[in-house]
This record gives structure tokens, sequence and C-alpha cells, in this order.
């Protein structure tokens, strides 16, 4: 699999906001490459044609997310500390590294990008090919992505509609509030 | 002390004020167009409902938190919340009582023509709702902190 060279500085670019999220001491600053991360996440699901991924990414992970969290950081006192990284035990990195290595282990079992036919069992599925062939006939939606969502997988999205709903209603009881503002 | 705080995070900008009033308009614009054509584009209910709960937070920058919190008509907030589910669950209930399975639009068809493109239509702004007024929830809720709730008295709630 080659890449291309926008695919590649993506790559570095999101792997380096990850590493920096995790390692930077100032908590703002981790925050920030924590958004920088989502951005660069959301670009590289656009590229992979997951242009639904990729706007969900970008509006909840790299928007409202960081907004949130500068909120409940503006709330919290930030310790003014030295040195830009924090300090990183061996311990850390053993576990980290196993993690990624065995994560590592699953990818050789991925079909390759943009692989077709018998190749990519994801595409030449049966009921991948079942919602392509029928999704327009079914549900008069072209966007296939829409209507699993909201017709063939319906209850399932309720149920997400309803922890969302949910999500709100336990930060009024957490924070002892009755209204939302 | 955390009013003080408050205060101290906003910082009048009349670029930000002008940028804002220019752009709020259009954003809150590609909130509904996601939101009503994610049945033929990429977007939805979910993504709509971020972008058009983002146009308060603009706001909210712009303006101020305390400002925003008073424009905003708490009771809209919470209807559309509830209303979300409400229509949403509605929808889906519907069907099973005109004797078919959950969410089996075209058994609307008997009402309205392309009962399935709105119904989906329609799950797609209640989930909008949902979303959009819990983000604006969840922004107030976190910008006021946990001042109130440290102050008032058990069980006054």
């Amino acid at each position: 699999m080659s890449l291309s060279l926008i695919e590649a500085v993506l790559l570095v670019f999101v792997l380096g906001c990850a590493i920096g999220a995790a390692v930077l001491r100032d908590v703002l600053a981790a925050l920030m490459a924590f958004a920088a991360y989502s951005l660069g996440i959301s670009i590289i699901w656009v590229m992979l044609e997951a242009p639904d991924v990729g706007l969900t990414e970008a509006a909840v992970g790299a928007g409202i997310m960081t907004i949130l969290f500068i909120l409940a950081l503006a709330n919290t006192v930030r310790p003014q500390e030295n040195g830009l990284f924090e300090p990183i035990s061996v311990r850390t990195i053993a576990l980290v590294g196993a993690f990624v290595v065995v994560m590592l282990a699953t990818v050789p079992s991925l079909p390759a990008v943009g692989a077709d036919g018998a190749a990519n069992p994801v595409v030449s599925g049966e009921v991948t090919q079942y919602y392509i062939e029928n999704a327009y006939a079914d549900t008069e939606v072209h966007n296939a992505v829409t209507a699993v969502l909201a017709a063939y997988r319906g209850f399932d999205t309720l149920g997400e509609a309803v922890v969302v709903f949910s999500a709100g209603v336990a930060a009024l009881t957490v924070l002892r509030q009755e209204v939302f503002a | 002390m955390s009013s003080d705080e408050r205060t101290g995070l906003y910082v009048e900008s009349t670029i930000i004020m002008t940028t804002v009033r220019l752009v709020a308009p259009f954003v809150l614009t590609f909130a509904l167009f996601v939101m009503f054509h994610g049945a033929n584009s990429p977007g939805g209910g979910f993504q709509g409902g971020v972008i058009a709960g983002s146009v308060v937070m603009m706001l909210a920058f712009a303006y101020g938190i305390d400002a925003a919190r008073e424009w905003v008509d708490v009771r809209v907030v919470a209807a559309l919340a509830s209303g979300g589910v409400l229509v949403f669950a509605a929808i889906g209930l519907g069907t099973i009582l005109l004797g078919g399975n959950f969410l089996e639009y075209h058994l609307y068809e008997q009402f309205v023509s392309h009962a399935t493109a709105y119904g989906i239509e329609l799950v797609e702004l209640g989930i909008g709702g949902i979303v959009a007024s819990v983000a604006i929830g969840l922004f107030f809720l976190l910008a006021a902190g946990f001042g109130h709730a440290v102050d008032s008295p058990e069980g006054e709630n």
C-alpha cells in the first residue's frame, strides 16, 4: 500500500498531535493538541470516503468537545508548572507499547484501502450489498448511511438519541440544576 | 468567586462581535441544511444538531456567556430536547399501532405520499433538536460550574 504525500503528512500530523496530547504537561496545550488531532482525523475520514464520520468528528471532536473541555478547565485551578512535557515512566511506555503492538498485529488482516470484490469482505459482504442495492427502493433516501441510521437500524438510533437526552438530564442532576441555562 | 472568573473569561471585541453577527445566520442555515439534506448528502440529525448548538456558543463567545444565557429561552431548550425524543418515539411506535413493526415508515403511506422520506426527515429533525439542546445545555451548565450547586443547601432544589 502506497501513501500519497498528503496522506503521509496527515498521518504524521495526527500521530504527533496524539503523542502531544498525551505527554504535554500544560493541560490547555494538551487540549489544543487533542483538538488538532480530531481535525486531522476528520480530514483522514473524508479522504477514506467516510464524509459522515468526518463531519461528526469535526463537529463533535474538534468543535463541541474542545469548547466543553476549555469551559471545564476555566472552572478549575490550573497549576503553573515548569517543564514542557510530563515526566514519563518506563512502565507506562512498556504498557502503551505492548498495547500498540497488539493493535498493530490486527492490521495485516484488514482488507487494503480501496480494495474491491472478494479481496474486501466488508464491501462484498451480503449485508453491505443488500444496503447498496435496496436502500433507495426501501427508504427513498440516497445516502445509504442515513438509510441504515434512520430506517434499517432505527431502533438503535432511538437508543442513541435517548442516550444523548439522558446525558443532558444526568448533567442537570449532577450539577443540581433545574433548567438548561 | 466563580462569577468573577467567568467575567474574566469574556473579552469584549468589536471584531469578534461583528464576525459572529455576520457568520451566525449562515452557520444556522448550514446546520439546517445538514439536518434536512442528510438524506441525500453526508450529514444528518447528529451533525446538524451539533452545528446548530454551536451557534449559541458563538454568540456566547462574542457577547459573553451571561448575555447568551439570558437571551436563550430555557423552555425552548427543554422543549427541543424532550420534543425530539417524543417525535422519534411517536413515529416509531405509531407504525406498531398501525399493525406493523417499529419504524415501518411505509405504513404511513395511506396518509401522506413519500411517507418514508418524510418520516426519516422528521426523525432526523428530532435527533437534531435533542443534540442541539443538550449541547447548549451542557455548555451553559459547565460554564456555570459547581458554584451554584455547592452554595445551595441540600434538598433545596
